[in-house]
């Protein structure tokens, strides 16, 4: 990854130029040195946002409907807005190359665009589910797209030319997450009832399902679930699935209920770890791991304004570290290279932060 | 008022459909399904309510005011009507179809933030002081003389106890039915034959004359009395909530408890209720506002619609005044919940059938929502047009001794735009 002391920064928008200096030597991770490097800035609350495999840019939606890039080494001037959706978009990917972004629309369509547009328009707009597409993710090999919607179905499109190559039916209510295992040959989703499946990419069939009830509740007075998934990954080898959440639904209506991450041993299929945090009343937006043997998790509160970041051993009980965020979170997203997480907020800024210590100038 | 205009070629085209399917099913309604019930209530004349309270506080940009792509608008987009110019929601595709029916008003102001407040504003169309209900003033000047239902009937499953009926008399309080049960202890005891329960009745009826012969004071033996006559009439209605609903209402309606709620209210309005509230419960989404909207309003859009069709089909919509409505609306900003809070600074209700003019939309808000822009109404004005529309004199007082209230607030007046 690039400092954000480099060089010359070719976007597709403008060249920057910045004034050169030596590389400095790259510091440890260190998650209690964590710090904010750099605040894009937007004017609207923003929805979610992702990193693109090569690293150089980074994306949100936002509430206006747009999508947004900037360099990730770059300031604020190298934005550069992706409009074609009529509604707000919730999830990102990336085809492997980070050639191709898509995108998942609450106005029922997928888009498909040049990730590295100088004036990007839409390739193709798919009009995918009859409802929200909740999300979408590119397969490992890069062939495939899953997506899912409030159809309840979860469908595989090919990658590049967006046609339908399978339709998975199966969940009763909305499917919120849908990610594909790093062998390529399954895929997970969960759904707003805490249910999660596995389907068989090849077959189209469901091999098993399992529970998670206690990422979901159901409001006695205002008669109303509230549950699903707001982040799923496998981890990179495949033995488990993260999934980020909330859970003890008190009070639907009013968002009084705990944050969660919940890790599913893939093979065995049965809960592996759950974690939430008695102390902090709010929802987990976003999850990844990180090679270093623990995961980090964004959220926000029920009330006020204070964000988090949870740093996390798996099996333990409380988070070795965290740190409190500028704003409520919206999402997460770990640069290619492990040492920088993108945290999109509600007020619409997007922090980059730096899990080292700051380089010293001296 | 606005209507009309701006209509694309989409418009038209939904409209066509809309219109072409509405049409068939009357057509098919007329052609003889009227229950003998439904017959009997379109002849009688009686004019009646439909009450349908989003309890809560629906939003307004996701139903009747959608603002989609400004700062407040949300997700959800804006869909064209049977009625070419008006948009609402994409949430409420079924009512889309039949907007040509209702009306809908954007630019109402309750100027309170409270669930209470703002529910008393709307009801009773007054800012303060102890004044009925709509269902109150309805069951008072509506009904039939010996009405074979109390005439103020709520079917819900909470809710504020609250003095409905304020001066009119406890005959016209409200009667909360719990969901489509029957009224608990409806059954004559077993201990108890026919004839006992007559002399019972006789005897407990001879005792109030003479109380209120010694100067007693009335209000205590009508309020009595009202309880016992709603039994009986009740009673004798038994059947109403015993009767299963039909498959093919369930597949229209939905199983869902607010779709059985539904039908029994199209069994009440066609065997001679005055006023029937129907609650739908859900709708105070500080948290969570868009996931919530989309699973209560795909339960309230279709199963209303089948009632609205029932209504229209059998000839009672003509006589039936339709409001759709809740105690306020939501705030146009959201809050990092994704929820929307409290709002009465512009809010939209929905009418519909008897004395309303369809297919109109009165007053506006703002580009971003945030107030009312052109034609702002009361509740007071509301309340003042429900009963013009049929056919009571608001500016009138009230029938009762002593005092002279008026009907309506006499600071407000009637939306004239929407009186047919």
């Amino acid at each position: 990854m690039k400092t954000p002391t480099s060089d010359t920064l070719s976007t597709s928008t403008q060249t920057v130029q910045r004034p050169a200096s030596p590389p400095l030597p790259e510091n440890p991770i260190d998650v209690s040195q964590t710090h904010v490097v750099t605040e894009f800035k937007h004017d609207i609350p923003l929805t979610t946002c992702r990193i693109d495999p090569t690293g150089r840019f980074v994306f949100a939606g936002a509430e206006d409907f747009h999508v947004y890039r900037w360099a990730l080494s770059g300031d604020d001037s190298s934005k550069t807005l992706f409009t074609g959706h009529q509604s707000w978009v919730r999830c990102l990917d990336f085809s492997c190359d980070g050639r191709l972004l898509f995108t998942a629309g609450y106005d029922h369509r997928i888009g498909i665009w040049n990730a590295a547009d100088e004036n990007p328009s839409p390739i193709q707009m798919i009009d995918a589910h009859q409802g929200w597409v909740r999300w979408v993710r590119v397969s490992p090999d890069g062939k495939l797209l899953a997506s899912c919607g409030n159809d309840n179905l979860v469908r595989i499109w090919s990658v590049p030319d967006g046609k339908l190559r399978q339709e998975f039916a199966g969940h009763k209510r909305y499917p919120y997450a849908a990610v594909f295992h790093p062998d390529g040959k399954r895929l997970a989703s969960f759904d707003l009832m805490g249910v999660i499946k596995d389907w068989d990419i090849e077959t189209g069939k469901e091999v098993r399902s399992l529970e998670a009830k206690f990422m979901w509740g159901f409001d006695q007075k205002f008669r109303a679930d509230m549950g699903g998934a707001r982040d799923m990954r496998f981890s990179e080898d495949g033995k488990a699935l993260i999934v980020a959440g909330l859970t003890e639904v008190s009070n639907a209506f009013a968002g009084v209920h705990k944050p969660m991450v919940l890790c599913v041993d893939w093979e065995k299929f049965e809960h592996l770890h759950k974690w939430k945090d008695d102390a902090y009343k709010g929802m987990v937006w976003g999850v990844c791991e990180h090679p270093e043997g623990f995961l980090v998790a964004s959220g926000a509160p029920q009330g006020g304004n204070k964000g988090m970041l949870w740093f996390l051993k798996p099996g333990e009980e409380k988070p070795f570290h965290s740190v409190t965020l500028s704003h409520c979170a919206r999402g997460l997203d770990v640069t290619p290279d492990k040492r920088q997480l993108a945290v999109p907020q509600f007020d619409g800024k997007l922090c980059i932060y730096q899990m080292t210590a700051p380089h010293s100038l001296s | 008022m606005r209507r009309d205009i701006g209509c694309n070629h989409i418009d038209h085209q939904l409209s066509r459909r809309g219109f072409v399917a509405g049409s068939a099913a009357g057509a098919v309604a007329i052609g003889g399904l009227l229950t003998p019930a439904q017959a009997e209530a379109v002849k009688s004349g009686q004019k009646r309510i439909l009450q349908v309270f989003l309890q809560g506080g629906l939003s307004q940009f996701e139903s009747w005011d959608p603002k989609p792509g400004t700062r407040y608008g949300g997700p959800f987009r804006a869909i064209p009507t049977s009625v070419p110019g008006i948009h609402i929601c994409e949430l409420m595709p079924h009512i889309a179809q039949r907007m040509h029916r209702l009306s809908i008003v954007r630019s109402l102001d309750l100027k309170t933030n409270d669930h209470r407040i703002g529910r008393l504003r709307i009801e009773k169309g007054r800012t303060a002081g102890d004044f009925p209900y709509v269902g109150a003033v309805a069951s008072k000047y509506l009904a039939a003389e010996n009405p074979p239902l109390p005439g103020y009937l709520h079917i819900t499953t909470r809710g504020l106890e609250d003095n409905t009926n304020a001066f009119l008399g406890a005959q016209h309080a409200q009667l909360k039915l719990l969901g489509v049960n029957a009224p608990e202890n409806l059954d004559r005891p077993a201990s108890l034959d026919e004839e006992s329960a007559q002399r019972r009745n006789e005897f407990r009826r001879l005792a109030n004359e003479r109380f209120a012969g010694r100067g007693g004071q009335p209000a205590f033996t009508e309020a009595f009395d009202s309880s016992f006559e709603m039994a009986r009439r009740l009673m004798k209605r038994k059947s109403l909530f015993e009767q299963e609903p039909s498959a093919k209402d369930i597949e229209r309606y939905g199983s869902h408890p607010f779709g059985v709620r539904c039908i029994l209210a199209r069994e009440l309005l066609s065997n001679g209720a005055t006023c029937v509230k129907v609650t739908h419960h859900g709708y105070d989404t500080h948290a969570e506002n868009f996931n919530f909207h989309l699973e209560q309003l795909d339960e309230f859009d279709k199963t209303f619609c089948m009632l609205l069709d029932d209504l229209h089909d059998s000839g009672m919509l003509e006589s039936t005044l339709v409001l759709i409505y809740s105690e306020f609306g939501r705030t146009p900003k959201l809050n990092q919940r994704y929820g929307r809070d409290h709002w009465g600074a512009s809010v939209s209700v929905a009418l519909g059938g008897c004395g309303i003019v369809p297919g109109a939309v009165v007053g506006s808000t703002n580009a971003e929502g945030t107030e009312v822009a052109e034609r702002e109404v009361s509740g007071g004005d509301l309340f003042h047009t429900y009963f013009r529309a049929l056919g009571l004199d608001t500016s009138a007082n009230h029938d009762i001794p002593g005092r002279p209230v008026p009907i309506g607030d006499p600071a407000a007046s009637p939306i004239e735009e929407l009186l047919a």
